[in-house]
């Protein structure tokens, strides 16, 4: 078992944003993760990469709620809920945030560079690795000078993938990459998702495209309102009459 | 008819001040400040006093912007200068009594509201505070450069006292200083003061809610000014010299010091802290070299323990909040007193019900 | 006269561009609205008159020596007394507004409220493309430029310098980078202090040391900063420059309202807001409104 979350429950003051949330991840798997806005996909993603706890201790300005969470979390056989953000990445579980967020000033270049941090300066693994995505996503070769604020919806989650992949990830969790893009871009972005999942990287994708993720996904959790209300295989998930109305429209 | 009337101000005096601890305590400390010119007629107490109780309204007033607006300013001394200079210069020249000279200050404070309002319509979170700077600097260096009107470095001097004794100028700025505070402090509780909370916390959901934001921040700059320029006009009068410190930038950081060592954002916080250390600092001048440095020693330590402030943290220490109605009740009781809902006996965490 | 425009203002220009780099530094990667930023530089200068002047150190070793003790001293007062309240926006101005009152307050202990001033470190004046300088000046100009340009090579070609600047652009995700946080704040408050330490060191020989100093460049710089834009480096360095320019154009064009040349660089600095709120190469901060 690669990543194991039990009984995680999240609380921003008295607004439960989790409720007792179970979800595993297996070796060489693609997970999708779906739901309706609103229905804590993402804060589920920043409990588990360690992004909650570092709101909790370093966002408490003045008056704020308090932040609360409980449940356990475990990455390959180890604990990690009680670890800092930048120590789970050591572990080679990343998350690839929401709506992009490259480092608006530097360069593509300098983005991939600061994905690199953990290499503590290898030249010939971060060549290596800068080649595998350049091959993967040859836009930000062609980009590689260009500020990263002035790049197109695409590119910057290209960009931002690319940086994730910088950091070795052996659990990749990328959070709704598909927001924002035109329909034509979405379906190249997923086909490269793939492309990543077969070169042996295990992928959590998050996504409210239900339609595209299950195509995708050998495994899916549906979140809804800070619960999983089903799970199961994209077949499964199918037949089920009720999700066919609500998530896929059929 | 008159009889009626002394029992509903005994009864509401029972229900609304003695219900609470805290309000007590702040009760007897006015009682106290009335009264003490009848045992001590020590100059240089009276002095401080009276300092510390115009300092009280300018550091509320700050609180009335930066804490309940959220518009952390560090230029209010613009305010108090302006004010200062204003009432001075028309004293001073047009022969006008304080009477007068003051609302007036306060007026033009009010203008300079108006001014740093514009920056503040526009700008953010620490764009707008470290922006706000530049106002009282452009003040000053106008004040350095017509020395001839303003008196330059050495000030304006000679302005009419208040009142002709010690103890009649202890009594006006006191019982203003009471007034103001009460005045605001009521601002900041009415529904105005709710939706300057709910700018602070949310502004774009203020404004989605149907109110017009700028029209309200402009006007929390301009009663903030109107304050902070009453204490201004005071300040000149009890002084009777008004120098460019009034908008030095340390005039406008101390307010911060006092405000947050008092509690944010309650308005009777910032006062309780200025009668606590403006009083401290002066009496400190005992061991002159070491003074800033005990100052320092306390206010620091004092944040670490009460991180929320003097205020905040006694309230919760002898007050307790209602889980049904939210009404604050003393730590002594086992049921709310408006709704009879059993309280919590624990220690009282919850210090997000201000002002009530 | 222009030419004296040029070198006062690059002179000044840089003694603010070191500082509100500083200051932009430690606000970009760890928040922290450092007031007390200047009563370093006020301290470095100190430090050099009191070891060269009481002490009879020679000059370019209580440069250095004042320049370490400053660093020392700003290291670990941030480690005890701004890190564990550093969440804390209000609690940090009160902390580090105290700080730079201790400060002056020793310093007058020490010295008194005398104006004080010290020898330059090379004495004499040469002619360079026809203009008159002071060796001193071109000593101070040649620290600025060198020193800048250190920085600039660290923040843009070193391994840390990427984290100190990714940490400034977007905390959350430099954290999901893998860069540990609070170990990059305390290098990043070292680096300001030093910074603010080389450029009180510098132009000490060319100011008049008073207690009081440290007011005027703090306002200064937060201008400087603020014109820039928040957690832009270039930003910061290039908004010193603007207002220092503004600041000596005026007194030698103008020097009967030199007054007023705190009052003009406030007056740039507004209008440029008024104009672009988030200044000259502010970013939008994403997840964090």
């Amino acid at each position: 078992m690669l990543l194991e979350v039990q009984n995680l429950s999240v609380s921003y003051d008295t607004a439960t944003i989790l409720h007792d949330v179970n979800i595993k991840v297996d070796d060489m798997e693609l997970v999708g993760l779906v739901g309706p806005n609103g229905a804590g996909k993402t804060t589920l993603l920043r409990a588990i990469t360690g992004l909650v706890k570092w709101e909790r201790d370093h966002k408490r300005g003045l008056r704020q709620g308090k932040i609360r969470m409980e449940g356990t979390v475990h990455f390959m056989g180890e604990r990690i809920d009680h670890l800092p953000a930048h120590e789970i990445v050591q572990r080679g579980l990343v998350h690839c945030p929401e709506r992009r967020r490259p480092f608006m000033e530097m360069t593509v270049y300098e983005n991939l560079l600061a994905g690199a941090y953990l290499l503590n300066g290898k030249r010939s693994e971060f060549k290596e690795l800068l080649e595998g995505i350049y091959h993967l996503f040859p836009v930000l070769k062609v980009r590689a000078k260009q500020v990263s604020g002035t790049l197109s919806g695409g590119e910057q989650q290209m960009l931002a993938i690319g940086r994730a992949l910088m950091l070795r990830p052996k659990l990749l969790c990328i959070d709704e990459p598909s927001i924002g893009l035109a329909p034509i871009v979405k379906r190249d972005l997923f086909h490269r998702i793939g492309e990543i999942a077969r070169s042996g990287i295990t992928i959590l994708l998050v996504e409210q495209d239900v339609a595209m993720t299950f195509a995708m996904a050998s495994r899916n959790y549906i979140l809804s309102h800070g619960r999983l209300v089903s799970e199961g295989t994209s077949q499964q998930l199918m037949q089920d009459e009720g999700i066919r109305k609500s998530y896929l429209g059929l | 008819m008159f009889p009626y009337l002394i029992r509903k101000l005994f009864r509401d005096f029972q229900g609304e001040i003695l219900a609470l601890p805290t309000r007590t305590i702040v009760f007897l400390a006015c009682i106290g400040l009335l009264i003490l010119p009848l045992f001590t007629k020590n100059p240089y107490l009276l002095r401080v006093l009276t300092l510390t109780g115009i300092f009280a309204i300018y550091a509320a007033s700050w609180d009335l912007l930066a804490g309940i607006t959220g518009q952390v300013s560090f230029g209010h001394a613009l305010f108090f200068g302006v004010a200062a200079y204003t009432s001075a210069l028309l004293n001073l020249h047009l022969g006008l009594p304080p009477v007068l000279t003051i609302p007036l200050g306060a007026l033009a404070a009010v203008v300079a509201g108006l001014v740093l309002g514009l920056p503040g319509l526009r700008l953010k979170g620490p764009y707008f505070s470290l922006a706000s700077l530049a106002l009282p600097t452009i003040m000053m260096g106008l004040v350095f450069t017509f020395p001839q009107f303003t008196g330059g470095e050495l000030g304006i001097s000679g302005i009419t006292r208040l009142s002709t004794s010690r103890i009649g100028e202890y009594y006006i700025i006191l019982i203003m200083t009471m007034g103001l505070a009460l005045a605001m402090w009521k601002m900041a509780t009415s529904k105005t003061g709710l939706i300057f909370h709910a700018i602070r916390e949310d502004e774009i959901a203020v404004r989605a809610s149907g109110l017009n934001t700028s029209r309200y921040k402009m006007l929390a700059f301009c009663t903030s000014g109107l304050f902070a320029g009453l204490a201004g006009g005071l300040y000149a009068h009890f002084m009777r010299v008004v120098g460019p410190s009034t908008l030095e930038i340390v005039m406008s950081l101390q307010i911060v010091v006092w405000t947050i060592f008092g509690g944010i954002a309650t308005i009777y916080g910032p006062i309780i802290g200025v009668f606590i250390l403006f009083p401290m600092m002066e009496y400190l001048r005992v061991v002159a070299e070491l003074r800033m440095l005990i100052f320092a020693a306390i206010v620091v330590i004092t944040l670490r323990l009460m991180p929320e402030g003097l205020t905040t943290w006694v309230q919760d220490l002898l007050e307790r909040e209602c889980p049904r109605c939210k009404e604050r009740n003393a730590f002594t009781r086992a049921n709310c007193r408006v709704c009879g809902t059993g309280l919590d006996p624990g220690p009282n965490t919850n210090i997000w019900k201000r002002g009530a | 006269m222009w030419e004296q425009i040029l070198v006062n203002g690059l002179i000044s220009g840089g003694k603010y561009a070191l500082l509100a780099m500083g200051f932009a530094l430690i606000y970009g990667v760890a928040r922290i609205m450092n007031l007390s930023h200047t009563a370093y530089y006020m301290l470095a200068a100190y430090l050099i008159y009191y070891l060269n002047q009481s002490l009879a150190v020679p000059l370019p070793l209580a440069y250095l020596l004042a320049i370490l003790v400053v660093l020392v001293i700003g290291v670990t007062t941030y480690h005890y007394l701004v890190a564990p309240v550093r969440e804390q926006f209000t609690a940090v101005l009160i902390v580090t507004l105290v700080m730079a009152i201790v400060v002056q307050e020793i310093i007058f202990i020490f010295f008194g409220g005398h104006f004080r001033s010290l020898p330059p470190l090379i004495p004499g004046t040469t002619t360079l493309a026809g203009i008159k300088i002071t060796y001193q000046h071109l000593l101070t100009l040649a620290t600025v430029l060198v020193t800048l340009t250190g920085i600039w090579l660290l923040l843009f070609k070193t391994r840390l310098g990427i984290a100190i600047r990714a940490m400034a652009m977007d905390r959350e995700v430099a954290n999901l980078m893998g860069m540990p946080e609070s170990r990059i704040a305390l290098v990043t408050v070292a680096i300001s202090v030093g910074l603010a330490a080389i450029s009180g060191a510098m132009v000490a020989p060319l100011l008049i040391l008073d207690p009081l100093m440290w007011m005027h460049p703090l306002v200064v710089v937060m201008a400087a900063v603020i014109l820039g834009g928040l957690g832009s480096i270039k930003g910061s360095i290039l908004g010193a420059f603007i207002l220092a320019f503004a600041e000596i154009m005026l007194v030698f064009t103008l020097p009967k309202l030199a007054y007023l040349r705190g009052s003009v660089s406030m007056a740039v600095m507004l209008a440029v807001l008024l104009i672009r709120p988030e200044g000259l190469f502010g970013i939008f901060m994403e997840g964090e409104r």
